[in-house]
């Protein structure tokens, strides 16, 4: 028998009238948020752009592919699983509502033939059953939660939700059911044909049905005017943040325009952020957004060795300070601590691991900036190590070593204007420690090698990375402006770098200040003079583990090339974490020169390196190599990791 | 009430020494120059100073004319003036008495700091010289300074301790290196707003020297035997370290 709408009910319209009043509800929980997020910063920062499909301010892409699909929701797979089954079966059964309405009030044949054997019988039944089981397994893992959504705080709501929404899934069944009990078997309905075998007929039956209906109908109407003010406001947030979150990896500080400054002296605005409402509009979606899943606290190699931070642990405080109203309660950086903020490697595992594409690491830098650029506070090493880059243009403090040192006794051609092709780029980290010397050593000999027509600076300096990741945008922009005045004074158009601190630095922030050169990893460029046959390698067939380098793998998506130049000098083998997914080794963010507490990150990393049973431990960064280094000294004595330059120059042939 | 501090604009102190060069028996030009280690603990307190007792902070230095963008530092750490007297001289005498030509034109100075020695020459003469030549008691390696009753009271570092000291007045310190006086990062408003604050160039005055002449200056030799020390954990190895330095008197 074909379906009728309003089958038994009476007044059956009110419903539809009912939804206006929830919609407006709704409506306004939306605009609640959209008012706190109003009061951020429009973004002041100057970023880099991107050639990605855009519609007015919304990536395209990443609002398809993470706001709506939710790729990252499923690097968990259990949660992933039932999350999508949830949302999809949600989706579907929303769909078939429509389809009743568009029925009611345009008289769409939805209730014929095949279209209602299979999709209003069969679809729907089964996206009931999908959005049910994914339900119950999110209220179990509520009920029985893993340590990272009770840790800080957890997302207090989900579990209402969680019973309302499974509240509405059996009462829709049950109506099916009473409805099939009434009028017979419902093609392709098979959860109500099943129920309507079970449900009483008669007048019983009719009564069952109308209740049912009515409470169905209002449950759903209550959830969809408490959703804004539930962590259900996720359904809205969390595409929106997507959507505007740059589609380019790592926490994309930009460069601050220091220029405006000049005129003002002591009556600038202040730097940084040490309230809420220095907060940019994006930074205040991202803690509306956070949902307190604790996926980004499981990664962070701070969190997970006893320092003080915790990503999940800073947005819980910044979402109580927005919940509060409190936008200009300047207690917010004690509240969250020094020692948390300047913990972060800014290696950005977080943000890969957020379902809901939050910036943790930018709102953990624009407090790191105010700590520094306003107030002068810092861990006392990396205060000495900043100190050095400001005196001397490189943080390495008691370094037994000269500028030049790396290179003596070896000729290596200094770049000249027009004659030379690339600037092989030194920096510091290659010239100042006795172990990363050999990486430049060993790079220098394979692009001669291969015929690179290459020259060096005659006084190699750093890129200022170091001060940008402390929070220093004043010295990072000095120490940059000084750097792109000199490549362009020699007519450099091609950089090679070592350091994927300098390549990155190079990539994303120097083209703010006007720099126009490309600039390589020398991972991908040794890659590219194997295949061009330029160098010719021996197998050795040992097996060789390779850490990547957060500011190479997650934030530039170099991670291919030096995986295959590993393969083509050894037998590559992985660690649990490698990739996108790659734990950091400690030393970025200008830890490097800090006093650890709790466990050292890069033990635990090297421990995981060696644990694989490789020969070698590979990297393409000096701060990995030194950090690993230095790690793997508590567990061997044995001198395990090399550059990959160094692995390539050691089996180079002819 | 005027606070005076003594910074040296010096090449680069921590170049290694393996990579360290003379010229005309100079540190190399090549080197990055920057106000001296210990004058920066001065001026650290110099500024602490001011900020307890709202004084004005003179920087008096005594070196090249471009010299004044490093002594900028000092500005933007807090201090509200610079002057330089512009000069060469590396004569303890010519320094202090070119130093006293510029602080007796402030008016009245109520305490002068300087670092206990400067990085390039490593003396630690002219604060000495300099309290000679005005009059005033001269405290070598303080740390601490606070003001009482028309005096200061001072931690004075010696080799086993600390001593107390009361200066009924004027005087000039020279100040070592503690934790608390390690010099601030300047932060970015400041460093703007020295870009404002000014800067007295003074010529040289013409003096006479000291009766000491420079013969030969020669960089060590730096040679390293190394030998690991048989420990079982951290703890033994640093009784073992320390027993060892001691027998080779060391300590
Ligand atoms: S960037 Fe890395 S260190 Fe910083 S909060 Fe994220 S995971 Fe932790
Ligand atoms: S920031 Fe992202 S990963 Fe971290 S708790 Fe919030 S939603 Fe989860």
């Amino acid at each position: 028998m074909e379906r009728i709408p309003y089958w038994n009910i009476s007044y059956g319209l009110l419903i539809d009238l009912l939804s206006i009043p929830a919609m407006a509800v709704f409506g306004y929980g939306i605009y609640r948020h959209w008012k706190r997020i109003r009061q951020g910063k429009a973004s002041v920062r100057q970023g880099i752009t991107l050639d990605a499909l855009k519609l007015g301010p919304v990536y395209v892409w990443s609002f398809l592919t993470r706001g709506i699909v939710g790729t990252r929701i499923y690097k968990k797979p259990f949660t992933g699983i039932a999350h999508g089954l949830l949302f999809w079966g949600m989706v579907v059964l929303t769909v078939g509502t429509v389809l009743v309405f568009a029925n009611v009030l345009f008289g769409i044949p939805v209730f014929t033939g095949e279209f209602n054997r299979r999709f209003m019988g069969g679809a729907l039944d089964a996206a009931g059953v999908a959005a049910l089981a994914g339900v119950l397994f999110l209220l179990i893992r509520r009920l029985s939660p893993p340590e990272r959504l009770t840790c800080f705080k957890a997302n207090s709501g989900f579990i209402l939700i969680e019973i309302g929404i499974i509240a509405i899934i059996i009462t829709g069944f049950f109506i099916e059911g009473a409805r099939i009990a009434q009028n017979g078997i419902d093609p392709g309905s098979f959860v109500g044909n099943w129920l309507g075998f079970m449900l009483p007929t008669g007048e019983g039956g009719l009564e069952l049905h109308r209740y049912l209906w009515w409470l169905h109908g209002l449950l759903v109407l209550s959830l969809i005017a408490y959703i804004p003010f539930s962590p259900l406001a996720h359904l809205v947030l969390a595409p929106a943040n997507a959507g505007l979150d740059t589609p380019i990896p790592g926490p994309k500080m930009g460069v601050i325009d220091f220029e405006a400054f000049e005129g003002e002296g002591e009556e600038a605005p202040s730097l940084g952020v040490s309230k809420l409402a220095d907060f940019s509009r994006k930074n205040l979606l991202d803690i509306s957004t956070c949902l307190k899943c604790g996926r980004c606290h499981e990664v962070c190699p701070a969190a997970q060795t006893g320092k003080h931070l915790s990503p999940k642990g800073v947005m819980v405080t910044l979402a109580e300070y927005l919940q509060e109203g409190k936008m200009h309660d300047d207690s917010l950086l004690e509240t969250i601590s020094t020692d948390a903020i300047y913990s972060c490697t800014t290696c950005a595992a977080c943000m890969e691991a957020c379902p809901v594409s939050v910036n943790q690491p930018n709102a953990i830098l624009g407090m790191r900036q105010h700590l520094l650029m306003e107030r002068s506070e810092m861990p006392d090493i990396m205060g000495q190590a900043h100190r050095s880059l400001e005196a001397r243009q490189h943080p390495f403090i008691g370094t037994g070593f000269g500028p030049n040192d790396w290179r003596k006794g070896l000729e290596v051609p200094i770049y000249e204007r027009g004659a030379t092709e690339y600037l092989l780029w030194i920096g510091c980290s290659v010239a100042y420690e006795e172990r990363t010397q050999h990486i430049g050593r060993a790079m220098v000999a394979i692009l001669k090698k291969a015929g690179v027509s290459f020259g060096i600076l005659e006084e190699n300096r750093c890129t200022g990375d170091p001060a940008k990741q402390m929070g220093n945008e004043f010295l990072f922009s000095e120490i940059a402006g000084r750097n792109i005045e000199e490549f362009n004074e020699l007519g450099v158009t091609k950089v090679i770098t070592m350091c994927p601190h300098c390549f990155n630095s190079f990539t994303r922030h120097y083209p703010l200040l006007g720099a126009k050169f490309e600039v390589i990893p020398h991972a991908v460029l040794i890659r590219s003079l194997i295949e061009a046959g330029k160098i010719t390698l021996a197998n050795s067939g040992r097996s060789i583990c390779y850490h990547d380098p957060c500011y190479l793998g997650r934030h530039n998506n170099v991670l291919s090339e030096p995986r295959s130049v590993v393969s083509s000098i050894g037998h590559l083998v992985e660690m649990p974490r490698h990739g996108s997914e790659s734990f950091c080794c400690g030393a970025g963010g200008g830890n490097y020169w800090t006093e650890e507490e709790g466990t050292r990150i890069n033990q635990t990393r090297a421990k995981e390196a060696l644990d694989t049973g490789a020969k070698t431990i590979a990297t393409s960064c000096p701060f990995c190599m030194l950090m690993l280094t230095d790690g793997l000294k508590k567990f061997t004595e044995e001198q395990m990791v090399q550059d990959i330059a160094e692995l390539v120059c050691s089996q180079m042939e002819g | 009430m005027q606070i005076v501090v003594l910074a040296k604009v010096v090449p680069d102190y921590e170049v290694p020494s393996a990579d360290f060069e003379l010229v005309g028996n100079r540190a190399h030009p090549r080197y990055t120059r920057m106000i001296g280690l210990y004058d920066e603990n001065a001026v650290e307190l110099g500024v602490q100073l001011k900020e307890k007792l709202g004084a004005d902070l003179t920087v008096v230095s005594y070196g090249r004319n471009d010299d004044v963008q490093f002594l900028r530092k000092a500005l933007a750490m807090g201090a509200d003036k610079v002057v330089l007297v512009e000069g060469d001289s590396d004569d303890p005498y010519v320094i202090a008495a070119n130093l006293k030509d510029a602080i007796d034109r402030q008016g009245t100075v109520d305490l002068i700091l300087a670092g206990r020695q400067s990085s390039d020459m490593d003396r630690g003469v002219v604060p000495g010289v300099l309290a000679g030549m005005l009059d005033l008691p001269f405290v070598p390696q303080a740390c601490s300074v606070e003001s009482v009753d028309g005096g200061w009271k001072i931690s004075q570092i010696t080799e086993t301790g600390k001593r107390l000291l009361k200066l009924s007045g004027k005087g000039v310190l020279s100040i070592t290196s503690v934790p608390e006086n390690v010099p601030r990062i300047p932060a970015v408003k400041a460093i703007f707003a020295a870009k404002k604050k000014p800067v007295e160039k003074l010529p040289e005055i013409g003096t006479g020297k000291m009766a000491v002449s420079e013969l030969s200056v020669s960089i060590p030799k730096v040679e390293s035997n190394c030998e690991l020390i048989p420990a079982e954990d951290m703890d033994d190895a640093v009784r073992v370290l320390l027993r060892r330095l001691k027998e080779e008197r060391y300590l």
